[in-house]
């Protein structure tokens, strides 16, 4: 990272950045034992991973071993078939194909739109600037659940449903991508983008070239956060889409669920959501830094 | 091309020489034009598939009108949809069930995501990074997924949790197939999955607060308890608030674990706004009652959010 993103954007940086001189005597007094606060800090570790443990041992093991009552802790004769029967019963890879097409676009989509009005949220002044903001943001906090009767009506009354256009239309932009932004520009300072435009630059060009590549923090979070949330979404496609051909991987899922209710496809049932759940896995492990620090950032002034 | 940043003295100077008065206006004129044109896909998304839509649950809620039809034989009813879905002993034990999970979510999330972000934030202590990851890790999974694992852990016969309680000699509950502890556990799904996002936002909190309180808290011999309750709880009070309210709109929306391992049940236990509106509309087919419950819900969340906020107003003042 560049040290002009670290200096412009102290607030976003310093849950990292090592304490001052004092550090000691201006933090929070703490005083349980060492022991206590390892034993702690373990909990933390170890509880949130024991499902993805259990997860993990429970694809791996064969139906014997599966159904075993007490359950074994660890598998023992391992096997990968309950991944190869779950790609068998169901059109897995083409659900993935499916998946990455409208979360990849989906946050395309909304990284670039929100960009564009963030930039006009933290450095253009107009009247009703602020009441606007806000009342996009205030959208974040309705649940989609309040809007579904109306929504689906509309993409049918388009000749939309059933199809990828229908499922990506409303997810073109999103209120928590444009606050992010804002959050991050406002950081951006004001003489940067002044002197670029004495220089004649256009806005757009302003935006590309001048503020984007300050923002790359801000994209890979907001990139991070929409690919997570349309990926896992999941009540909206099953709402638009009929043929299963079309289905996203969660849905896929729930389909694999319904089809192996009895007990001894459960591993299969098991094996598919660890595959469901890799890439935003991945994606994740690749881009925790950042985008831990970013979700940090707008929960500040927030 | 940006020479001037190097110089921040430069920049001033530059925009005065340029800068006249009518140069000024024309400049607000093409700012007014740019604004236009960058906010417009944002405003045109919102606005078509947020605002208008929010509009339309309340029109269809005054009508009588199922899916199936074209929407020009929706038939005008007034407010008897709200009134029969009120009637609705099912839709009042949404309501119930809804409020209870809601209220037990926030009630366990909020005090753990403040004491593991405290834990993780102030003392100095190896493993907090790697906690932090862990913790976080559950956030992206998708639900469908963290229903599938819970609805594993949870299993009568081959499932960890029986078995641990097996183990100890306490008869173990039936969780999700009896309708006494069906809603209870579901609550465990959300927590899962959401602890570590909300204890990033406390921890983001936490790094606000200036380091001198504490160290003049020390000298006057604050100990624990007391920093904690004199400093660092009245001044999260905003991230608190905060998280409260995101807790509380997350957890409002659960479906996807009600949808794909109990349909509500067993005897309508795990019945919740959500699903009930999905069913209402999408398998009963009653849109206009769908679209009551729907708005009704917008409404009692926006008097709640409005409580919140003024709370926290009224005490910052």
């Amino acid at each position: 990272m560049s040290g002009l993103i670290t200096t412009s954007m102290p607030g976003a940086m310093s849950a990292k950045e090592p304490r001052p001189v004092q550090a000691a005597k201006r933090r929070h007094v703490f005083r349980f034992s060492k022991l206590f606060i390892s034993v702690a800090i373990g909990l933390v570790i170890l509880l949130p991973l024991f499902p993805l443990y259990w997860l993990v041992i429970s694809s791996l093991k064969n139906p014997q071993d599966f159904l075993k009552s007490p359950p074994t802790w660890f598998p023992a004769h391992p096997t990968i078939s309950p991944f190869k029967e779950a790609f068998n019963a169901i059109p897995f890879a083409h659900a993935f194909l499916n998946s990455f097409f409208l979360a990849g676009t989906a946050t395309i989509s909304v990284v670039v739109t929100s960009m564009m009005a963030g930039y006009v949220f933290a450095k253009y002044r107009f009247r009703g600037r602020d009441v606007l903001f806000w009342v996009i943001v205030a959208t974040m906090f309705m649940p989609p659940i309040v809007t579904l009767v109306p929504l689906y009506w509309m993409i049918s009354r388009l000749g939309l449903s059933d199809s990828y256009l229908g499922v990506l239309l409303p997810w073109l932009a999103n209120a928590f991508g444009v606050f992010l932004m804002r959050q991050f520009m406002a950081d951006v300072p004001d003489e940067l983008i002044d002197a670029a435009r004495v220089d004649g630059a256009s806005e757009l060009r302003i935006l590309w070239r001048v503020v984007a590549p300050l923002m790359r923090p801000a994209i890979v979070t907001l990139g991070v956060f929409a690919f997570v949330y349309y990926w896992n979404n999941f009540l909206w496609p099953l709402t638009v889409l009929q043929s299963s051909t079309k289905y996203p991987v969660v849905l896929a899922l729930a389909q694999l669920l319904s089809f192996n209710m009895s007990a001894q496809y459960q591993n299969v049932v098991l094996a598919g959501a660890l595959v469901a759940s890799l890439p935003t896995i991945i994606v994740f492990l690749f881009a925790q830094r950042v985008f831990v620090q970013g979700i940090a950032k707008t929960g500040v002034k927030g | 091309m940006f020479a001037s940043v190097q110089s921040p003295a430069l920049a001033p100077a530059h925009r005065r020489y340029v800068g006249g008065r009518g140069m000024r206006r024309s400049r607000r004129l093409r700012q007014g034009r740019w604004a236009a044109i960058l906010l417009s896909p944002t405003m045109a998304i919102v606005v078509c598939f947020i605002f208008a839509p929010i509009g339309l649950t309340f029109w269809i809620s005054l009508h009588d009108w199922s899916m199936l039809t074209p929407i020009t034989q929706m038939k005008w009813v007034g407010l008897s949809n709200y009134r029969q879905i009120f009637d609705d002993p099912i839709f009042r034990s949404a309501l119930v069930n809804t409020a209870i999970y809601v209220g037990l979510v926030v009630a366990l999330t909020v005090p753990l995501a403040t004491m593991i972000g405290m834990l993780l934030y102030f003392p100095k202590h190896r493993g907090r990074g790697i906690a932090r990851t862990a913790l976080f890790s559950t956030y992206v999974i998708p639900t469908v997924a963290v229903a599938i694992v819970w609805g594993a852990l949870y299993g009568p016969s081959s499932g960890p949790f029986a078995a641990m309680l097996k183990a100890v000699g306490i008869p173990a509950p039936a969780f999700l197939s009896s309708p006494s502890t069906a809603l209870v556990s579901l609550v465990a799904f959300n927590i899962w999955q959401m602890l570590g996002y909300y204890t990033v936002l406390v921890i983001a909190g936490l790094t606000q607060i200036p380091g001198e309180l504490y160290e003049v808290a020390r000298v006057d011999g604050a100990g624990f308890i007391r920093q904690t309750f004199s400093i660092t709880l009245p001044l999260l009070r905003r991230t608190i608030t905060f998280v409260v309210l995101i807790a509380l709109i997350n957890a409002v929306q659960v479906f996807d674990p009600v949808y794909l391992l109990t349909q509500g049940g067993p005897i309508n236990s795990t019945n919740v706004i959500s699903y009930d509106i999905q069913r209402t509309a999408f398998q009963y087919g009653l849109a206009g009652q769908a679209s009551a419950m729907a708005f009704s819900l917008l409404v009692l969340l926006v008097a709640i959010a409005g409580i919140l906020l003024g709370l926290l107003r009224r005490r910052s003042s």
